[in-house]
């Protein structure tokens, strides 16, 4: 036992000091914020730049005159909306639409003025040509001359403005008022609302769906980066030759035992950083994208993240170490490895169908087995709290799991670090694993 | 008493047999050479003797006791595979393996300070491993190994690639143990070492005993049997002479070794006939000698 705590302190101190655990614990939240937050600022920004300015080529002036009309009500409305939605809740990709729109209304339906204006596009002196000539409407197909085509945010606002300007036009041609008009095209909001009385997501669905996400994302890139760690580390003894000094000393199980405590502490340490970071942010009332960090996360759900890190990371960590001790190069891991990645890439794929339907047969079996059981228990408890009993047995079936892999394992690593040379066979490692 | 005790000790992987109803005593305070080409079970002695793998059958007697971990404490080994870990600094290092040897930390820390200090190597005490030399690092592990003071010292091929300087300081450093009542096992193949180190020697091949004993009394038996000539012209003669068993040209002069029966003062004339001789000496052979003669009688 006086070994096992020398060799994981000794993990511990090594890695804690180092300067990958230092970049790595101010990278991942960075990198986390930057994907989750990231493209919506980015896709406002590229949008918010300056003024646009665009002609409507048309047959008749009034058709021109309901866009023109239209494309500023919209700008002013979508300018309205991205600002009460950057201030409430994350929304992706919802861009902020142009500072100020100018529409020309250009009658001149001839070839040669339309080579005009496209010339003029090209020259940036306009943003973008709306075709709407008589012809192009009745085939409902307008051309949009523009320089940045892949823009389909920007078209798509544009195509729906106009939509509604022919709306308005074909109504009014109908003979309905304005008012009738607008009461006829105005907007219908879904209301979601949580079956289960004051369940999380009431108050904001997405927020939600994107906190539980991002904490299923941390635990299983942290359930893969320390068994990985651990499996480097049993490598690293292996072809330094210090396991060999080691082992007039310590015993193997004594070695892999603290091996997979100090790693795993180095884990609990880092998480706590990321928990302690975000409790301070949320503390002192900054939001994440407009969300308090405190209605997303709560105390449960991250006293399930460390029953189940610490669950899934004793599970793979085991099994890490083990084909850590069998080969003998970074190379041979790599093939044997996605044996072990495959568990964990299923309970992740597994993740989305889950949160969106944390009760059905795929959840319930998936929490269940226990290899995927760490990431899919997890995600029910986070969106819906499964009945007890169910959560009760699968911590007991991973338990006793990783309590068989701790003796088969074990068996393989005793002998797998004294062997040195070629990858074993499979009948060579089942004959390890019957030595006594 | 012995320091260690080994009594028909068996050891087989799978169909091959390592180590071969080996039977061995060290005595406390002496040194020990445990010698044999490569591949003859020393290193799966040696894992036996402190219990990484356990005998199939025979019995190992550490300090007079059947093998225990406990003894493990008085044991330093250092393994012919040896390594340390690359990002860590010299004195962490040490540290560490002298705690798992028992020691407390600060203890730990003056032992290193002050072996460094006799190994003249202070100076690297705060940097990584890896920034050392080949030489530098065996030297660490050498004290590492003898850091808790071990009453028994295992050293599988402690002097390999390391400059002559360097082998007398560590060789000093043997002798100065052995004179403290330490006992120091060699595994080498590095012959001139052991015959000036070693007192007795275990000679194995094939996982049996060819050869074991007193080194004094081994050369004793093989007897004044070689000739050292020194002399000017052509001695291609002697290879073919019925006197001559073993011919070694060395280029500044020749090593014979006499067949059975034959008389030296015979060869001395033989050889004054047809050259200018300027030295003629008989002597014992050398371990490399019965070595190479041992092992190649059990391989015929």
């Amino acid at each position: 036992m006086h070994n096992l705590w020398i060799i994981a302190r000794r993990e511990y101190v090594e890695r804690v000091r180092s300067k990958s655990f230092l970049i790595m614990t101010i990278l991942v939240p960075v990198l986390m914020s930057a994907l989750t937050i990231g493209p919506s600022m980015l896709v406002s920004k590229m949008l918010t730049q300056g003024a646009r300015h665009y002609v409507v080529v048309v047959s008749r002036q009034r058709v021109g005159e309901a866009i023109q009309q239209q494309l500023a009500k919209t700008q002013e409305r979508e300018s309205e909306r991205a600002t009460t939605a950057r201030q409430k809740s994350l929304q992706r990709g919802e861009a902020a639409p142009p500072s100020q729109v100018t529409t020309d209304i250009d009658t001149n339906t001839s070839g040669e003025e339309r080579a005009a204006l496209t010339e003029r596009v090209r020259k940036k002196e306009l943003d973008g040509v709306i075709l709407a000539t008589d012809d192009a409407l009745a085939a409902r197909k307008l051309t949009y001359v523009t320089r940045d085509v892949s823009s389909f945010i920007q078209t798509a606002i544009l195509e729906q403005s106009i939509s509604e300007a022919l709306h308005r036009e074909a109504l009014s041609a109908k003979g309905l008022s304005q008012s009738e008009i607008d009461g006829v095209l105005k907007r219908l909001e879904l209301v979601p609302q949580n079956a289960v009385e004051g369940g999380p997501g009431a108050a904001n669905p997405q927020a939600t769906f994107f906190g539980s996400f991002t904490m299923v994302m941390i635990l299983y890139m942290s359930l893969l980066l320390y068994g990985i760690n651990v499996m480097r580390s049993v490598l690293e003894e292996k072809t330094s030759r210090i396991m060999e000094v080691m082992l007039s000393v310590a015993q193997p199980k004594e070695m892999m035992a603290g091996k997979i405590l100090g790693v795993g502490s180095v884990g609990l340490t880092q998480l706590a950083i990321w928990a302690a970071t975000a409790g301070a942010i949320s503390a002192y009332g900054i939001q994440v994208a407009g969300v308090p960090i405190r209605s997303v996360i709560s105390l449960s759900s991250l006293a399930a993240f460390v029953v189940f890190f610490l669950l899934g990371y004793t599970l793979y960590s085991t099994l890490y170490a083990a084909i850590g001790a069998m080969v003998n190069s970074e190379q041979e891991a790599q093939q044997i490895q996605f044996l072990v990645l495959m568990p964990i890439i299923a309970a992740i794929a597994l993740a989305f169908p889950v949160l969106q339907n944390p009760s059905s047969q795929v959840a319930l079996w998936g929490s269940m087995i226990p290899f995927t059981a760490p990431i899919i228990m997890f995600i029910r408890i986070v969106v819906q709290t499964p009945p007890w009993w169910q959560i009760v047995l699968s911590v007991v079936l991973t338990t006793a799991t990783i309590y068989g892999l701790i003796v088969l394992c074990g068996r393989i690593y005793r002998v797998g670090i004294l062997m040195y040379g070629k990858k074993p066979t499979l009948p060579e490692i089942m004959k390890w694993i019957k030595y006594a | 008493m012995n320091t260690i005790e080994l009594n028909k000790v068996r050891k087989s992987y799978d169909h091959f047999v390592a180590v071969d109803d080996l039977t061995f005593h060290i005595e406390q305070g002496s040194v020990f050479g445990l010698l044999g080409p490569n591949g003859a079970g020393k290193t799966s002695t040696i894992r036996m003797m402190i219990g990484i793998t356990v005998p199939d059958s025979g019995d190992i007697r550490m300090f007079g006791k059947p093998f225990e971990r406990k003894s493990l404490e008085r044991v330093g080994y250092l393994p012919e595979e040896r390594g340390l870990y690359k990002k860590m600094k010299v004195v962490d290092q040490l540290v560490f393996l002298g705690q798992l040897h028992g020691l407390a930390a600060s203890a730990a820390r003056q032992k290193a300070a002050a072996w460094c200090e006799r190994l003249e190597i202070s100076d690297w005490l705060p940097k990584k491993v890896e920034e050392l030399s080949k030489g530098m690092q065996q030297k660490i592990q050498f004290i590492a190994t003898l850091m808790h003071d071990p009453d028994f010292i295992v050293m599988d091929e402690p002097f390999s690639g390391l400059d002559p300087v360097n082998v007398v300081l560590l060789k000093n450093v043997l002798l100065d143990l052995k004179a403290r009542g330490k006992t120091v096992l060699f595994s080498t193949h590095q012959m001139d070492t052991v015959e000036k180190l070693c007192d007795s020697i275990c000679l194995i091949d094939h996982g049996k005993s060819v050869l074991q004993g007193e080194l004094k009394q081994i050369k004793a038996r093989f007897g004044k049997s070689n000739v050292q000539i020194e002399y000017e012209g052509d001695g291609n003669f002697l290879e073919k002479s019925n006197l001559v068993a073993a011919y070694n040209n060395y280029g500044n002069y020749v090593e014979v070794r006499l067949a059975p029966g034959a008389d030296a003062q015979q060869l001395l004339h033989v050889v004054a006939e047809r050259s200018r001789v300027s030295k003629f000496e008989l002597m014992e052979p050398s371990l490399e000698e019965i070595f190479i003669e041992s092992v190649g009688k059990t391989d015929a």
